[in-house]
């Protein structure tokens, strides 16, 4: 043939991907950073020259403790006297995990919950159901209808906590004699009742999807770096009866599965809200029809036909968000209200080093360094992945 | 509209009572109480005064009902005193803390608009070229740097290492305020020129610190948005008409790329009033976020109460303010 054949052999998705992933160049040597940093990880037992918390004996103190590099020590000691090098590979171990589950397991919550207000969005699911209200089906799991019970304690469990707000709140002007504490007294017992009554023979409907997104607006509203101190301190806690019992089963390792745990409930409203409006449009489309027609169940639909096609952005955002998650755990730490001492991160590590900036300015940088490179890595490789798996996002 | 805005306002009742009764719940949850001080200060105290004290303050009321009483002291302009600085809660987050981070946060929001804006244009408009592939690069350098190790290393450059290492280079404050009262310009102490000129001067590093982040999040971001109004139908009718490439760029595209950049900033400024805890840590600089953080950490929960639930006010009122301005600057969308 006189001309060369276009070379039309179909490839598959992933070679395709990846022919377009190793075009940016950047993504790539990110690529090779991380997983070398992953191995370091994994094998810093024996990569480490030293024990990161090994303290030298007290008689030769003076000569160890803030050594500048040296061969012994190729980045220095810190302030008592560990190797600066051994504890930042260490670091590396901690800011690699939180990174990893932090944003694997907020990309799962937030795609379980994206997905159940998508594929519910303006079907009504009716959540509360008064006792008079004589109606067949729903679900029956104990020989009655469950929800409907639980869902009658929790509606009059808050109209008993708002009645005890009430009386609370005009308890002091009522024993005064105030004619205004009263008059409010008065006014909240009324409307509680006839919320009581209400509930008593009506039924609210509730939109699964309101729910979830109200839940999202809510906690946008919440000032986060606040809420995650508060939280933190709270947690770890010892005098409180779950700060005792995380530090009793794990020890030094509490503090770590508590960042990683209140990241995750930060961190999956991002998340929710694409796979929300992916699934929102995609179940419009004919083979979600098709598959209902069929006689899928909503489970199948919505987890066989629709959900695989809204991952792709997540993928991205998972990886976007392990460079977020190694940032705002370090910047956790650096306040203090992180992962604790004795253990390494690079935030705690830079931490100690700010305090001792004018005196050893060595000891600061290493850690920063650290996490600037692995967070810009983590960066380069989503910009990569989403230039290779949808070139028109702007994610 | 009207009608739009009024809804948005009333959606907001419930959940800033949500948003505060959280926040509440979670500072009353915190282990020790208000008492501990006083127990450290007499520990002869009998436990029958305490208890006395613990009822005199509702420490004994539940939760829900200790919020609902702030809630009603709150309503009538009552925030309460700070504990630990012997001041009204208001008058310690309004008028001594929150100046001076509008004043930190304004500026650095201002200097990375400045900065973005054109950055992004310029870097949209040479698509591809190396100029434009620097610029995407140190966008991403500017996302990933955590802002306390920027801190730190620009503190540690022009405070000490340059100005050692360089006779005559002019030393940057290590951080804080400066050390003058308006008052004192006012009683002619001291020259307004000179007031302005310390406090400049004291800006500088933080301003640097604070607005790089969001420097890079938006020049991206307008960058992104160029490029896609660029690539529409009315562009390219605009060049078939023949019109001058600055006024297709500057009349019919930027203007239209501006828009969504009016949400980015919008949804920006609770952020600005809300402090940057690292940043004024780092600096030492007096502002919100160090406020929030310490009264944290000491326990001071009138002023973390009033100030969380301040900024939980703000974040609603801008996000539906944000909303109403789109409205404004792109007459395509209507709010029924």
């Amino acid at each position: 043939m006189a001309t060369q054949a276009v070379n039309t052999q179909a490839r598959s998705f992933s070679a395709l991907f990846w022919r377009r992933f190793r075009r940016h160049k950047l993504a790539m040597v990110s690529l090779t950073f991380i997983a070398l940093l992953v191995l370091v990880a994994v094998f810093a037992p024996w990569i480490a020259p030293h024990d990161p918390f090994a303290q030298p004996r007290s008689d030769d103190l003076s000569a160890r403790i803030f050594a500048p590099p040296s061969p012994e020590h190729p980045l220095g000691t810190d302030d008592l006297g560990r190797d600066v090098l051994s504890r930042l590979i260490y670091g590396a171990r901690i800011s690699l995990l939180v990174g990893f589950a932090v944003s694997f397991s907020s990309v799962f919550v937030g795609l379980i919950m994206g997905a159940l207000a998508g594929y519910y969005a303006g079907r009504p699911l009716r959540l509360y159901l008064g006792p008079l209200r004589q109606e067949r089906g729903g679900w029956y799991p104990l020989g009655f209808a469950l929800w409907r019970v639980l869902s009658w304690f929790a509606f009059y469990g808050l109209i008993y906590l708002l009645g005890q707000m009430v009386f609370g709140v005009t308890h002091l002007g009522r024993e005064a004699g105030s004619p205004l504490a009263w008059a409010f007294f008065l006014l909240g017992v009324g409307a509680l009742v006839w919320a009581a009554f209400w509930g008593f023979k009506g039924k609210a409907v509730l939109d699964l999807d309101t729910a979830i997104s109200r839940l999202i607006d809510f906690m946008l509203a919440i000032p986060t770096l606040p809420l995650l101190l508060v939280l933190s301190a709270l947690l770890r806690d010892p005098r409180v009866a779950f700060g005792a019992w995380i530090q009793g089963a794990l020890g030094d390792a509490a503090s770590v599965f508590l960042i990683i745990l209140i990241l995750v409930l930060f961190g999956w409203l991002t998340s929710a809200r694409i796979v929300r409006g992916q699934i929102l449009a995609l179940r419009e489309q004919d083979y979600a029809t098709a598959a209902q027609a069929l006689g899928a169940s909503d489970f199948r639909v919505l987890f066989r036909h629709l959900v695989p096609n809204a991952l792709a952005p997540l993928v991205v955002l998972s990886t976007l968000q392990i460079g977020n998650a190694i940032l705002v755990e370090s910047a956790l730490s650096f306040l203090g209200f992180g992962i604790q001492p004795p253990v390494a991160t690079w935030g705690n590590m830079l931490a100690n080093a700010q305090e001792y900036i004018f005196m050893a300015p060595w000891l600061a940088l290493p850690p920063g360094f650290m996490i600037f490179l692995t967070v810009l890595a983590f960066n380069f490789v989503g910009d990569g992945l989403r230039d290779a798996l949808d070139p028109r996002s702007r994610l | 509209m009207i009608a739009y805005t009024v809804r948005r306002l009333l959606q907001m009742v419930p959940l800033l009572l949500a948003a505060s009764f959280a926040i509440f719940a979670l500072l009353a949850l915190q282990p020790g109480d208000p008492l501990d001080e006083v127990r450290m200060q007499n520990p002869r105290i009998t436990a029958e005064e305490l208890q006395a004290l613990r009822r005199a303050y509702g420490l004994d009321d539940p939760i829900h009902v200790r919020y609902a009483k702030w809630l009603t002291r709150v309503l009538q302009g009552d925030l309460g005193y700070s504990r630990t600085y012997g001041v009204a809660a208001a008058e310690y987050i309004f008028e001594q803390r929150l100046p001076k981070t509008l004043l930190l946060s304004g500026i650095s929001l201002l200097v990375a608009l400045l900065v973005a804006i054109p950055v992004g244009v310029f870097s949209a408009v040479r698509q591809y070229t190396p100029a434009d592939y620097i610029v995407t690069f140190l966008a991403f350098v500017g996302l990933s740097i955590p802002n306390f190790f920027l801190g730190i290393l620009l503190l540690y450059l022009f405070s000490v290492r340059l100005p050692e290492a360089i006779p005559g280079f002019p030393q940057f404050p290590t951080g804080g305020v400066p050390p003058l009262l308006f008052e004192e310009v006012r009683q002619g102490i001291v020259s307004l020129w000179e007031y302005l000129r310390l406090w400049a001067w004291h800006l500088v590093l933080p301003v640097i610190v604070l607005s790089t982040g969001s420097m890079a999040e938006w020049t991206r971001f307008m960058r992104a948005s160029l490029l896609e109004v660029l690539s529409q139908d009315y562009i390219r009718t605009a060049r078939a008409k023949g019109l001058a490439e600055r006024v297709v760029l500057y009349k019919h595209a930027l203007r239209n790329a501006l828009i969504p950049i009016v949400t980015l900033v919008g949804l920006a400024i609770p952020g600005v009033m809300s402090g940057a805890v690292l940043t004024e840590t780092v600096f030492s600089y007096p502002g919100m976020g160090r406020a929030i953080f310490d009264a944290l950490v000491e326990k001071d929960y009138n002023v973390a109460m009033a100030a969380l639930a301040f900024l939980a006010l703000m974040v609603a009122l801008f996000n539906l303010v944000t909303d109403l301005l789109y409205a404004v600057v792109d007459p395509r969308i209507r709010y029924s």
